[in-house]
């Protein structure tokens, strides 16, 4: 773990914006998230760690209630963003996305051009007042993705026709066009080369300024160049969550100490 | 990996395979999938086959139902037999019926063989069986409304009788004729000759399809088009009530119904819907939009919605279909950005859903088209409609057929005649769900983006 350049980043202590407290997920019978406790601050990237089938996605739909969609799924516990209960019975789930942006593992975007695929989000907002505007947004969405130099000459191009990792590059556009204050991204950068990954952890940076992200990742090495907090997941359980820095140099948990050295996983 | 079975772990010192020489395990595979592939071939050749022997045998009995033979006659209209008065009066001459215009068309028949120097030992109005039993009728309309005609000798092309037109179509023979009471050798003799000189002429006859139903003795004047116009507005009926509702019953099942017993339950139910013979539609058509809600009867409104409960299962099924075919990731994708429910719907999910929505629903009507069971039931069977509807209302309201129900009930009538209309009317008809198909496939290529 010697190429871990860990920075010695003091985590300021934000505000907190989402808190969790005693998250139980089920699928059906299975208890995929077992009572998970987690504060996540304002204005710092946050990643989630762990094995293959742990719960990270799991737990990163409970943040905007994707899980809403899958029938089987039984989400049980409290969520607060911003001190509101995202599972009170007056909040419109509508209303919650539009706040709480996500980037999903799967690219998916839309079978549209890649314009429509990112201005779709602020047009259904009203965030653009006209076209000009909102040429504007999809602009500058596309550059923060990094896509922009690929995707400047194809605009009206469908968004499918994109590599996969472009695709991938799309979905974060189309996620940040819609200005959300939080962003969940779950393994945004799975099937990017390293240097669109370069330019997506450096869009994480520059959206930590005035946003809270929370990222999936599998690599290590993302997670201790992109965030501050890290949170570790196993088998359903929350193992460790502490300062990025803690967790991969002085781990309390021999469970986080065998995966990210890689003897579990 | 460190347990490989002792399968495909390749003993050492053993030689590698050639990949140039076939072994067993391939060619008993490739075996296999040549003789799939003659079996596909042989099922599509079987299937072409008997497609071509049945469109040829439609095409070969239903063409000559769009030729008639016509006979051009110079017709005096005698003053003293169609206005006796000289009155001018459009009334008066009204009170002449079709028969008294008979005897000037033996006149006209008469003067005719004069002129061509055709002998014959029948008298005129033996002569008359040639012609159709309408052509009296068409003389006495062209009189009603020119009055003015009255005095002159016009010319008139007139059918000829089925039996003459059968003649000449190859299906009535001399032989055949020998025991028939109107027509007989020696009207043949007389048709012959008049053939040849251009005064009797096979050509195409518009008014089959544009025409309404004969009575049973005159098939030669006998037409679709009334009930094509019955059809027209049942299948109106149908597009614009099976379409709303059932597309806005598949996307509520698909997109917004929890899935509770209740929801199981319609599912299922539409499921078996699909399944019950039409003809239960009919009746249960017969007793609810007749009998209880005493809507008329044999009208296209009923018959439209008869058939709009029996389209709907099968709209709503392929609707369904579609719409589950389209991937979960898009609904996320829209609802992750904030979408409501009705926007992931209206915005990606239909337009993605679209090709599969119109061909199912042409299909449906397709079917509703050619569908003659629950017909039967409501009273549009039998019904002889001899007139257009006067409008869009009456179009829904007055009694009318429908092309199929046409097309039985031609074909259970005695004259051979009839049973020639009979193959006509389903070119026709195949005409319509031809057309039908190729809007489905245009459609669809319209709305069928590769991306
Ligand atoms: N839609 C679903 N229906 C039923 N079970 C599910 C569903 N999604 C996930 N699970 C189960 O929940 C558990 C956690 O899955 P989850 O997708 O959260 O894992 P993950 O940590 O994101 O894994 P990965 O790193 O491979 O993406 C797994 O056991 C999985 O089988
Ligand atoms: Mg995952």
């Amino acid at each position: 773990m010697d190429d871990l350049r860990l920075i010695e980043r003091a985590v300021d202590m934000n505000e907190t914006k989402i808190s969790a407290n005693g998250v139980q997920v089920y699928y059906g019978d299975n208890h995929a998230i077992k009572d998970v406790n987690v504060e996540i601050a304002d204005k710092t990237v946050t990643a989630f760690i762990g094995p293959s089938g742990c719960g990270k996605s799991t737990f990163l739909r409970c943040l905007n209630r994707m899980n809403d969609t899958i029938s089987v799924a039984r989400v049980e516990g409290d969520i607060r963003i911003d001190g509101e209960d995202i599972y009170d019975k007056r909040v419109d789930p509508v209303q919650l996305r539009a706040k709480v942006g996500m980037v999903f593992q799967k690219p998916n975007p839309f079978p549209k051009s890649i314009y429509d695929n990112v201005a779709y989000g602020p047009k259904i907002h009203g965030l653009a007042r006209n076209k000009a505007e909102l040429d504007e947004i999809v602009e500058r969405a596309l550059r923060r993705a990094a896509l922009w130099n690929e995707a400047k000459d194809r605009l009206q191009e469908p968004g499918t026709g994109l590599s996969g990792g472009q695709q991938q590059r799309l979905c974060i556009a189309r996620a940040v066009a819609t200005e959300p204050e939080v962003l969940l991204m779950d393994e945004p950068c799975s099937a990017l080369d390293p240097i669109a990954t370069a330019q997506v952890e450096e869009l994480i940076d520059e959206l930590r300024q005035s946003y809270s992200v929370v990222i999936v990742t599998h690599s290590m090495q993302q997670a201790a160049r992109v965030s501050q907090m890290t949170a570790f997941f196993h088998l359903g359980n929350l193992v460790e969550y502490d300062e990025t820095g803690t967790i991969f140099t002085n781990p309390s948990d021999p469970r986080t100490e065998s995966y990210i050295s890689g003897r579990i996983g | 990996m460190t347990d490989t079975t002792p399968l495909d772990a390749a003993p050492a010192g053993k030689p590698t395979k050639s990949i140039l020489v076939e072994d067993e395990r391939t060619r008993a595979r490739n075996r296999a999938e040549a003789r799939f592939r003659a079996y596909g071939i042989a099922a599509i050749a079987i299937a072409a086959t008997f497609l071509v022997i049945l469109l040829a045998t439609i095409v070969v009995r239903g063409v000559p139902a769009f030729t008639q033979t016509y006979m051009t006659l110079d017709v005096t209209l005698e003053a003293n037999a169609l206005d006796p008065n000289g009155t001018g009066d459009r009334d008066e001459i009204a009170k002449v019926t079709t028969f008294g215009y008979q005897p000037l068309i033996g006149q006209a028949l008469v003067s005719l063989l004069e002129e061509q120097r055709i002998e014959t030992p029948l008298p005129p109005p033996a002569l008359i069986l040639m012609l159709s039993q309408s052509a009296p009728a068409v003389l006495r309309d062209a009189v009603l409304d020119d009055p003015s005609l009255i005095g002159q000798t016009v010319t008139f092309e007139l059918l000829t009788s089925s039996r003459a037109d059968g003649y000449f179509k190859g299906r009535v023979t001399r032989e055949s004729l020998a025991r028939d009471r109107n027509l007989g050798p020696p009207h043949l003799d007389i048709l012959d000759q008049l053939a040849e000189s251009g005064h009797v002429e096979r050509r195409f006859n518009l008014d089959f399809i544009t025409g309404s139903d004969a009575s049973e003795s005159r098939p030669e004047s006998a037409g679709i088009g009334v009930s094509m116009i019955g059809s027209f507005f049942m299948m109106l009926v149908v597009l614009f009530l099976s379409l709303p509702i059932g597309v806005a019953a598949s996307i509520y099942l698909e997109e917004f119904a929890p899935q509770n017993r209740f929801t199981d339950f319609i599912e299922v139910n539409i499921s078996n819907l699909a399944a019950v013979p039409s003809i239960v539609f009919g009746i249960l058509g017969l007793a609810i939009f007749i009998q209880v809600m005493h809507l008329p009867q044999s009208a296209p409104l009923v018959g439209g919605l008869v058939l709009t409960l029996m389209t709907l299962p099968t709209i709503i099924i392929s609707t369904r279909a579609s719409l589950k075919s389209v991937p979960p990731s898009i609904r996320e994708a829209a609802l992750g950005v904030g979408a409501s429910k009705m926007q992931t719907v209206f915005h990606h999910v239909l337009p993605l859903a679209m090709p599969g929505i119109l061909t199912g629903t042409i299909i449906g009507l397709a079917q509703a088209l050619g569908e003659t069971a629950p017909l039967l039931l409501i009273g549009m069977v039998g019904f002889i409609a001899s007139n257009y509807p006067a409008g869009v209302a009456e179009g829904f309201l007055d009694p009318n057929s429908a092309m199929p129900a046409q097309i039985y009930e031609w074909a259970k009538r005695a004259d051979p005649a009839y049973y020639e209309r009979a193959w006509g009317g389903i070119i026709v008809l195949l005409v319509f769900l031809m057309s039908m198909n190729l809007l489905a496939i245009l459609l669809r290529r319209r709305f069928e983006r590769r991306w």
